[in-house]
Order: C-alpha cells, then structure tokens, then sequence
C-alpha cells in the first residue's frame, strides 16, 4: 500500500503543478462555466415568474437555485479528460511510452488528474457551498446544512468522480475510431449533461424516461450526489442510489481493463 | 482594387477547395462533427420544451416566438464558426509556439491566411438546425416574410456573423502581447449563449452588458425581435451594423497592432 502511494503520488504532484502553471486556464474556464449557469439561473427565474404557482414540477425557486449551483459544481469537479488522450496515443505510438514503464496506465491518469482536483475542491467547490447556504439562509431565514447529509454528498461525488473518470478510459479508445476529437466531445458533452441531469433535473422527465435515466451510469455522475446535498432522498433511496454508483464504477473499470487487454494484444506500434 | 478582391476571392476558394479535399478522406470526423452539434442543439430545444409544456409563455415569449429567436441565433454563430474558427487556433498556440511565424513570411494579409485556412464544416450541424428551426416557425410567428423582411433578413446576418468574428479578433489579438489568449476569447464567446433568450428575462447588469459591452444581444434576440414585431428597426436592425462595424474595425487595428509587436518564441 505504502508503495503503491510512493509510486503514484508523484503524478498527483505534476498535476497540481501543471494546474498552477495553467491557473488563468483554469480560472477562465471556471468563470466560462459559471456564465452558462447563471444564464440557466434566469431561464429559469423567468419560468417560475411566468408560472401561476410557486412550484415547477415539485421544484421551488429555491430548490431550483441550489439544483442549478450545486449540480454545476458537482459537474465540473466530476467531469474527467485526463484519459481522453489514450486513443491518441494507440494511433500515434506513443502508447509504448506507458508500456515500458512498470506502473498502470489508469492509475498514472487518475493520481495526475487528481492532483489538480484537490485545488479545484477548494477553488470552485467550497466557496460554491458555502454560498448556497447563505442563499439558503437569506431565502428561508433558518440553517438546514446537515453535517451528515454533506459528508454523504462528498463520498459520492468522490464515486462519482470515478466513475466519469472509467466511464472516460472506455470513451477514450473510441477517440482511437472516431477521429475528430472536438466533435465527438461535443457529442460526449451534450448527451452525458443530458442523460446526467446536470440540463433538466431528472425529476422534470417523463415517469418512463426517468425511471430508466436513473440506471444508467450518467445518473451516478451528478444526479445522485446532488439529490444526497439537496436531501431529496431517505436513508433507504441513498442507500440504493450509492450502491448502483458503485456498481457503475466496477463495471466501467472491468470493461475498460478489458478494452485495454484487447487494445494491448492487437497493438501494432511502427517505427519512431 | 477589383484586381486584388477578385484575387483573394480566388484563393479563398483554393483554401475551402483543400479543405473539402481534407474531409472526404476523413468522413467520419465529418459526421461526427456535424452530428454532435446537431445533438447539441437539439437537447437545448428538449430543455426549451420541457419549460413549455408547462408554462404557456415564458414572461410574454410564446414558445414559438423563443424557438424563432433561438433558430436565429444559431445563424451567425454558425457562419462565424464555419468561416472563421481557426482564430481559436492562432489564440491557444500559433503565438504561444511561435508558430505564427509561417504567416508572416508569405505574401499575403496574414489576419486573412489565418482565416482562410480552414473551412470548419462542424458548423453545417449549427446551421441546419438554425434553418430548420426558423422554417418550423413560419406562419406561427406573427412576422410577415414580406420581400422587404426577407432582403433585411439575409442583410442582416452577415452584420451579425460580424460580431462574432469581431469579439474572436479582439481576443485574439490580446495574445499578441500576453503570448495566449484563448481562455480569454472561450469567455466572452460563451456570453453569446445569453443572447438565445430574450434580453428582458435579464437583470439590468447583464443586460447592459450583452447589449453595449459585449453586445451579443444584437447577434439573435434584438436582429430576430425586429422580424417578430416589427418595432425598433433603428436599433434592433442598426445596431447590429454599428455593433459589427465598430467591433470589425477595432479588430483589425488591434490585430494590426499586434502583428507589429509580435516576437516569436524562443528555441
């Protein structure tokens, strides 16, 4: 155990570095995001303002709010490109470089991505909860911050985090196939906010569509964690929704040690 | 001066010739490209549908009218995207790299090489949907596509790409100085997704600021609120010209500008 640490620990290390040196990336892109959301904020505003009741589907203004802010911020700490390279790497060769080398591939993306993770937790996801509930606060004038509930929020978001993470490892060797790489990340983009709820809370969905939404791994990225913080579920629903987290990063991690077996056996690398 | 637009217009076409040469060898990239931003723009309208059916209009906008404005928008985004793109490019690394240097030493404008050099096909995904957006809302909008309304219309839109292209010189040029600007042009070209719904669902800081800062606003709801009613033309309609003048013209000299401080990288 201690090994596998001394080895991998040094990836989390130049990702944190890296992230330092592109901290105005970074910076930009958070502020990118942010835009998107608080347009999203007065959509949204302006439909319960042009609604006759005081709920949207079950969903108040304030509860609207917190889904939109937290469910951003859940998103963007989930969210996981490290891996995206890999397909480009199989075609262009430099796959080999991983090869020779005696640690695993996935662990040396996922201990670099992290890194830079740590500083995003206290950038971008801190600052953002604790603005929530001073939100909270000044709307309904009394202080609802479970500690429990937060910690529960954060083991998934971790899960989650891995998941998005495997779930990218397999996406990555489809790059091998599809080429253009910022096309099909749009695609990637476009239909996991989608699936995932981060667009329109699965709640908003037709009963059918929902109730398969719900299974399939994209809930697990940010659904389910930001459900946890918003404490729409009981003990037993959080229970179920963290095992079928779980399920989710096992079964993407197997299929993409297995993609990764098949890519290895075929891999036919020309001459530098 | 006939001679020289008539020569450029010459090689624009060699440039977008090349380009299409590129894309039948790599069809794939091609419908994944076109077929991700067609997905993309169709889960917003799934969004748009799932506020409509439960609100009949959204502070006044029927959904018709918000479907109208937000085919528009897609209009001269798309044609930015498919004429312009590869600005994004020089901003991010040509500079960085000093990569830059290969337009310099050929003969010709190198903000025109730039942007000749590719010929972004993704975009036709933007553009189909644009089209097919506005088409579904003819005859439920109240505009009249009267032959005056639809001359203004197709006038118009250049003006509106103009803004786009604009806002992307600008940013870019920054880089001149600073070596990378892309994070700065990726922020401002995403305040144009404010610009899909009507400016009045907005408080009056963001609306100022889509309106005279980075004045997105005349790229889609203002140009598309004029065809809807018919009132404003002066500046619904004018300011998306003086918007795309004066944001073209500070463009190049500050691209100019920067060309003359350009220092390549080292090594």
């Amino acid at each position: 155990m201690r090994r596998f640490f001394k080895t991998y620990l040094p990836f989390s290390r130049a990702g944190m570095q890296m992230m330092l040196a592109y901290r105005s990336d970074f910076f930009f892109h958070l502020i990118g995001e942010m835009l998107v959301c608080i347009v999203m904020y007065f959509v949204w505003l302006a439909v319960f303002e042009s609604s006759d009741t005081q709920t949207f589907m079950g969903f108040s203004m304030t509860d609207m709010t917190v889904y939109l802010f937290i469910s951003f911020v859940t998103s963007y700490l989930t969210y996981s490109e490290g891996a995206t390279a890999l397909g480009e790497e199989i075609r262009d060769g430099s796959i080999v470089m991983r090869m020779i080398k005696p640690v695993k591939f996935d662990m040396t993306f996922l201990f670099q991505e992290l890194g830079g993770r740590v500083i995003e937790v206290v950038i971008a996801l801190v600052p953002m909860c604790a603005a929530v509930e001073i939100y909270k606060y000044c709307v309904t004038g009394s202080v609802m911050f479970d500690p429990l509930y937060f910690l529960l929020f954060i083991i998934s978001t971790a899960i989650a985090y891995l998941v998005s993470f495997y779930f990218n490892v397999c996406y990555g060797f489809t790059a091998f196939f599809l080429k253009n790489l910022w096309g099909a990340n749009v695609l990637k983009d476009a239909v996991i906010s989608f699936l995932s709820g981060a667009k329109i809370p699965l709640a908003f969905m037709p009963p059918m569509l929902q109730s398969v939404l719900m299974l399939l791994p994209f809930a697990s990225l940010s659904y389910t964690p930001v459900m946890i913080y918003m404490g729409m579920y009981d003990a037993l629903e959080i229970l179920w929704s963290v095992l079928l987290q779980l399920f989710w990063l096992f079964a993407l991690w197997a299929l993409s040690k297995l993609i990764w077996r098949l890519a290895v056996k075929r891999l036919c690398v020309q001459g530098g | 001066m006939i001679k020289s637009i008539r020569r450029i217009l010459r090689m624009h076409r060699i440039f977008i010739a090349q380009d299409l040469k590129k894309l039948m060898e790599y069809k794939v990239d091609f419908l994944t490209g076109m077929f991700g931003f067609i997905i993309y723009q169709t889960i917003n309208l799934i969004f748009l549908w799932v506020i409509f059916s439960n609100i009949p209009a959204l502070k006044g906008w029927t959904y018709e009218q918000i479907i109208f404005i937000y085919g528009f928008s897609l209009l001269p985004k798309g044609i930015d995207h498919l004429f312009f793109d590869h600005l994004w490019n020089v901003g991010y690394w040509y500079i960085a790299k000093g990569e830059f240097d290969k337009y310099l030493t050929r003969p010709i404008n190198p903000l025109f090489t730039v942007i000749v050099e590719r010929f972004q096909v993704d975009a036709l995904g933007e553009m189909v949907v644009g089209i097919a957006l506005i088409a579904s809302t003819i005859g439920k909008v109240s505009l009249q596509w009267s032959v005056l309304n639809v001359i203004l219309f197709i006038l118009i839109l250049p003006f509106a790409t103009l803004i786009y292209t604009g806002i992307k010189i600008i940013t870019t040029s920054v880089a001149f100085w600073t070596k990378r600007s892309g994070q700065i042009t990726h922020v401002c070209y995403l305040v144009n997704d404010f610009a899909k719904y009507p400016t009045t669902i907005y408080n009056d800081v963001i609306r100022n600021v889509i309106t005279y800062i980075i004045p997105f606003a005349f790229t889609a709801f203002y140009p598309a609120s004029y065809f809807i009613t018919g009132e404003n033309p002066l500046f619904n309609l004018g300011g998306t010209v003086i918007a795309a003048v004066v944001l073209m013209a500070v463009g190049v000299l500050l691209w100019n500008k920067g060309v003359s401080v350009y220092e390549s990288a080292g090594s």
